[in-house]
């Protein structure tokens, strides 16, 4: 082979081959004092304002729960046949975003995906947020959230239990398993962290607090033999998990007549939109936390292209979604899918539709394009777009789906109040400014995993034998 | 030989002798069992080459050989064409006396079933030809271009897939009982292709291994390809029980009606079999970490999903057009003609070239690859 | 406890993952003790050096999981099949369909939680806070960059020089005795005070919380809105009316559908009639039901007068299985059922003809199941 031919196949090659996870010699204790040494310390201005900012909006959103609760729910838009609307809607938005979470610590670890490394710690963390912020809204929809452990299946002395042929009963079930389990998961990836937290902190009060947050971790190899298998174990449950709490949520609509809501491909479309969503999230807030905590080398252009791959495949798979329901829905030849489907795009609520398709389906096409892919304002643009879309496209669903019932009668068009709008930018700010907290007290990369795929890390003996 | 002379002998009576809707809905079976498995076998190359995947590469070969069905099978899909006025009701004045079926006539008639059916199998042969066929190419240049381009195409191949296996489950699976819609069913019949996909692939692997072509495809590829099966054969369970669960709840008579046809009498239970077999005991069998690396296992699992693939296509098909489960000489000569046929077409394409991907420059990274 | 003496174990820490698993070649099997190592991440290999077996987790998360199955399912078959049947959505009470999303959360729950609890607090044993490496100065290096072998003791006692001239020969970088941390002695006075009085008030604000969270709680209605409406209230009173009272009795006279209207007669001439219904199961059935809806509520369940609205009402109902009321005539008790006593209303409105006298029939069985003769029992009195 000639010398250009023979240069030509290597930039080839060098093109297919993927970058290192990480940019730049990293050592490994480096990697203890880049990541932990943030922990605790005192936070920057800028930090200080975002917290200032979102914890606001909480506030806000907590006194809007509160008055709702005092008054009713009579403060909401919500009216008949508009029964459910923003509450479910920032419910299903908020339980989506906490898929992509799950998704890259587990799904990704079965595949052996390492650049899901650097990014599954934080996206765990936004994982557990998210659902906290979802199991609000239904908790403040039941109207008497007091009441709300009638849904725990106990012996009473009312002498009854719940419906367990019900899909919301499921739903309580699914989410806060998900929820359990996400803790439980999250935690033991702590694990190994808190006990170098441990070790790097002077003695007093915070080194007494990791330490029993680590649970006197010893790093010892008997502990590592076990630990690998259960997170393992549990990443497998994890991935079951993840595709059944979505499906369980879409449940609660598709097991019923309503035309829009009746549709025997939501259990993956729902899921599939949730990963879409989440993966959106997670792309914008590694864009934030890469430039401010200056982890450049460690969450790389490589990292942010191959979220952006995933979130073009969701989009894709949204796109065939959106197809199929529009096809079928033509098909089936029933009259009142048919009117559903036209208020989609047609109807009072038809620009909502129009978000929904151009933001999910068409936007995201940009991400073919290479640049797309690894240029920040591209990939911010985008990501948003999703964000705005998936919350649409939940309005589209459920209150599109609903304000023209069977019975013409009964039309009504649903409008916002305040309140709602109030209550959703709640759960915005208390979402941010749990991320916010939770990028101060704990190092916002999983330290451990990132020294396992170090170059060097492995032994070399260790490799080519079983 | 023999038997496919013999299936070829009984297929033939069977044109003559059969009732012609059990003629066809046997052939209109085979082609799309074989094809469904060499979609899914295709599926599965173009999903080593968008992520990139390494340890797959020495293995690739197998379902580029088996993804060799698809042409074959196109044209038996283009023949089948010809069952349209037998099979299906939309195409006749007694089918379309139903107003919900005549209202369906701008999707469910012969020219335009019979361009997306041409149309879908001029696509797959055409991601065949530039996935497969550029790999065996590439085993005499070793050119890496091969891999930029399969890398580029097979993202679009993956859109292309969907949608026609999508075309496919609708027109001639679906169309079968016109009034019938799930939107999921596309989903569904691509859960099967692909599991059909790897089980064929796993079956061929383990095969040729034995036979001593495939040197240094060690445990560590067959539990990944374990891994698969297991995975997936828990996604097209899932898959199945969304479709029956929302169409039981919601009762709605347009929809339940296919799985009451499918549920009562002995079609009960073989879906109960699918349930089982399908899923649950392969389900068990491959739990243990193992379990997924032992090839006689492996082996009986895979065959096991291949022949379960069939019972599902099997049970979606036959309702339609017979009371009852038909199993009787044209359905044995059938499974002869074809099962040899796929098989002898299959092996002759392997014995023409390498059984691995030897221009591959990621060879040896694949082979290499240890869990 | 263990009284081990000497020093727990020794250390010997390696610069490189590869330097320590050739130096696990070198000590394994020479010592006669339990050999460890530290390391800051999962490093491949070492499972087979050091020779362990497989991890159980796998078999204790599928026995788990089928446990949490079987439990989801038993749960879901007992409640909505037996226990609670009620019909939804028109499906059968035992629906597997139905059961099986519920069914999987809780088998992955079981089979998660298991395998992370299981292997936290199971299989390693922690939390460990006084584990005596902890006390190790070199574990801030070992959870950080270097990788540790040690020889540690089970309570037998270790040589520390020749254990730490065999690590030297194995490639270590630096040798470090670890100790046991000293045995936790008889806490002080003022330390075992402070935790009582800690646990002393900690008890008392439970108890306060608890007393007047349980008293003023139900008391709390928030959106008391529904309540709050322009109408009034069962038995509240009004002004509206002459009366003083909110409910409108029924036209005087009025009987309830079903029942022949008969003239009504007086008490003297009610004293003799008879009871025309037969003492059959199924009337006292009709009795039951009839007395229960209408009758207990001042009379009492057990027509003791002791009713649940008794004390809210003020009244005295009658005894009816004891005393004068026992003495009543089956055709006083009609009469007063038809037409009213004192603060009783009249119930010919509500009861038709045939329960008023099975309502009778009832107050009779009543009486005898309280206060039975001896003929009543099988075989005379005993």
């Amino acid at each position: 082979m000639t010398g250009p031919a023979a240069a030509a196949r290597a930039s080839i090659l060098e093109s297919l081959r993927p970058p290192p996870v990480l940019q730049g010699p990293v050592r490994i204790g480096d990697l203890d004092d880049q990541l932990l040494t943030p922990v605790g310390r005192r936070p920057p201005l800028a930090w200080f304002i975002a917290f200032g900012v979102t914890s606001t909006a909480a506030l806000l959103g907590i006194v809007l729960i509160l008055y709702t609760i005092a008054t009713g729910i009579g403060v909401w838009g919500n009216n008949i046949p508009v029964a459910w609307a923003f509450d479910i809607i920032n419910f299903v938005f908020w339980v989506g975003i906490g898929h992509a979470g799950t998704l890259i610590s587990a799904i990704l670890l079965l595949f052996r995906a390492r650049w899901r490394n650097s990014i599954s710690r934080f996206a765990e963390a936004m994982t557990i947020f998210a659902v906290i912020c979802a199991t609000l809204f239904p908790l403040i929809h039941v109207g008497r959230p007091w009441l709300a452990f009638w849904l725990a299946p106990y012996p009473n002395q009312r002498g009854m239990w719940p419906n367990f042929r019900s899909p919301l009963l499921w739903d309580v079930f699914a989410v806060n398993t998900y929820f359990l389990i996400s803790l439980l998961f999250w935690y033991i990836g702590l694990i190994p962290d808190l006990a170098s937290l441990r070790d790097r902190t002077p003695p007093g009060a915070r080194r007494f607090v990791y330490s029993v947050l680590s649970l006197g971790w010893r790093a010892a190899s008997s502990h590592w033999h076990h630990y690998e298998r259960a997170y393992l174990v549990i990443a497998g449950l994890a991935t079951g998990l993840v595709l059944s709490v979505h499906s369980v949520v879409s449940f609660d609509f598709a097991v019923s007549l309503v035309p829009g809501w009746h549709m025997t491909i939501f259990p993956p479309y729902f899921v599939a939109g949730a990963v879409f969503a989440g993966f959106a999230m997670v792309v914008m807030a590694m864009v934030v936390v890469r430039s401010t905590m200056h982890l450049e080398h460690l969450i790389t252009a490589y990292h942010l292209d191959m979220m952006n791959r995933v979130i073009l495949a969701c989009s894709c798979l949204m796109g065939y979604a959106y197809l199929l329901e529009g096809f079928t829905a033509w098909y089936s030849m029933n009259p009142s899918i048919h009117h559903t489907f036209r208020q989609y795009i047609g109807g009072t609520y038809g620009l909502a539709g129009w978000i929904t398709i151009v933001c999910n389906v068409v936007i995201p096409q940009l991400l073919w394009l290479r640049w797309f892919r690894r240029n920040i304002a591209g990939m911010v643009f985008v990501s948003l777009a999703v964000t705005v879309g998936m919350w649409f496209e939940r309005f589209v669903i459920i209150v599109s789906s609903l304000h023209q019932d069977f019975l013409s009668s009964s039309w009504h068009v649903y409008r916002p109040t305040l309140v709602d709008y109030g209550i959703l930018l709640g759960s915005f700010g208390l979402f941010f400014s749990l991320v916010l907290l939770f990028a101060r007290v704990l190092p916002v990369i999983a330290t451990t995993e990132m020294k396992m795929v170090l170059p060097g890390a492995q032994p070399r003996s260790g490799k080519g034998e079983r | 030989m023999l038997a496919g002379a013999l299936g070829l002998a009984g297929v033939a009576a069977a044109f003559f002798l059969c009732e012609r809707e059990r003629f066809w809905i046997n052939w209109v079976l085979w082609f799309l069992f074989l094809l469904t498995t060499g979609l899914g076998s295709l599926f599965l190359v173009a999903l080593e080459h968008v992520v990139g995947a390494r340890w797959s590469v020495p293995l690739r070969r197998v379902p580029e050989t088996i993804a060799g069905l698809v042409p074959p099978m196109g044209a038996a899909a283009l023949v089948g064409l010809l069952s349209l006025g037998t099979l299906y009701p939309w195409t006749s004045a007694e089918g379309l006396r139903d107003p919900l079926v005549a209202a369906k006539a701008g999707w469910l008639n012969e020219p335009f079933f019979a361009l997306r059916a041409a149309a879908c199998v001029l696509l797959w042969t055409v991601s065949y030809v530039v996935l497969v066929g550029g790999s065996r190419r590439q085993d005499q240049t070793g050119d890496p271009r091969f891999n930029r381009r399969a890398r580029r195409f097979a993202p679009l191949f993956m859109v292309i897939l969907g949608l026609t296996v999508t075309v496919t489950a609708f027109d001639w699976i679906s169309s079968l009982e016109p009034v019938w819609y799930s939107d999921i069913f596309g989903v569904y019949v691509f859960a099967g292709a692909f599991l059909a996909g790897l089980a064929a692939t796993t079956l061929f692997t383990l095969h040729l291994r034995d036979a001593g072509r495939l040197d240094g495809v060690g445990p560590d590829h067959l539990h990944n390809l374990g891994g698969f099966l297991f995975a997936f054969t828990v996604f097209w369970a899932y898959i199945g029980f969304a479709q029956y669960l929302l169409m039981w709840y919601a009762n709605i008579p347009e929809e339940v009606f296919w799985y009451g046809e499918r549920l009562h009498g002995a079609w009960g239970g073989i879906l109960l079999a699918l349930a089982l077999l399908h899923f649950l005991v392969p389900f068990l069998i491959l739990i243990p970490r193992d379990a997924k690396s032992r090839p006689r296992l492996l082996f009986g699992v895979a065959l096991l999903m291949l022949a379960m693939h069939w019972l599902d296509l099997y049970w979606m098909l036959f309702p339609s057009v017979a009371g009852g489960p038909l199993f009787g000489w044209p359905e044995l000569s059938f499974a002869l003609l074809f099962l040899s046929g796929g098989i002898w077409w299959v092996r002759r394409l392997m014995d023409r070239g390498e059984a691995m991907p030897v221009g591959d420059p990621f060879l040896r990274e694949g082979l290499e690859f240890r869990l | 406890m263990n009284p081990a003496q000497g020093p727990f174990s020794v250390l010997g820490v390696f610069d490189t993952p590869d330097a320590l698993l050739e130096a696990i070649g070198k000590v394994k099997g020479r010592t006669g003790h339990r050999l460890e190592a530290y390391t800051p991440y999962p490093v491949h290999g070492l499972d087979r050096a050091l020779g362990y077996r497989k991890s159980p987790i796998g078999g204790m998360v599928f026995v788990m999981g089928l446990v949490g199955a079987l439990s989801a399912l038993v749960l879901e078959l007992w409640t909505s099949g037996w226990d609670y049947p009620l019909v939804t959505a028109g499906k059968p009470v035992v629906s597997w369909e139905a059961f099986v999303p519920i069914l999987f959360e809780i088998t992955v729950l079981f089979a998660a939680l298991t395998a992370g609890l299981g292997m936290l607090l199971l299989l390693n044993r922690l939390p460990a806070l006084r584990h005596p490496m902890l006390r190790s100065r070199s574990m801030a290096l070992l959870t950080r960059d270097r990788f540790g072998l040690a020889v540690e003791s089970a309570g037998e006692p270790l040589d520390p020089e020749a254990l730490a001239l065999l690590l030297e020969d194995a490639g270590a970088a630096a040798i470090e005795v670890v100790e046991r941390p000293p045995a936790p002695g008889p806490a002080s006075p003022k330390l075992l005070a402070a935790a009582l009085g800690a646990i002393l008030l900690a008890c008392l604000a439970a108890a306060g919380t608890t007393y007047w969270g349980i008293k003023l709680f139900p008391r709390l209605i928030p959106m008391a809105h529904m309540l709050d409406q322009p109408r009034l209230d069962p038995q509240s009173g009004s002004s509206f009316f002459a009366d003083g009272s909110g409910m409108r009795p029924p036209v005087a006279g009025t009987v309830s559908q079903g029942a022949p209207p008969r003239p009504l007669p007086n008490a003297e001439a009610s004293e003799g009639l008879v009871n025309p219904l037969p003492g059959s199961a199924a009337v006292f059935r009709r009795g039951r039901a009839a007395y229960d809806t209408h009758c207990a509520v001042c009379h009492g369940l057990l027509g003791n007068g002791e009713g649940s609205l008794t004390d809210a009402y003020g009244a005295r109902p009658t005894h009816l299985t004891a005393g004068a009321g026992r003495e009543l005539s089956d055709g006083a008790i009609y009469h007063v059922i038809v037409s009213g006593k004192n603060a009783m209303p009249p119930y010919s409105s509500d009861l038709t003809e045939e329960e008023r006298w099975a309502a009778v029939h009832y107050v009779r069985v009543l009486e005898r199941a309280l206060d039975a003769l001896d003929t009543d029992f099988q075989g005379g009195a005993r």
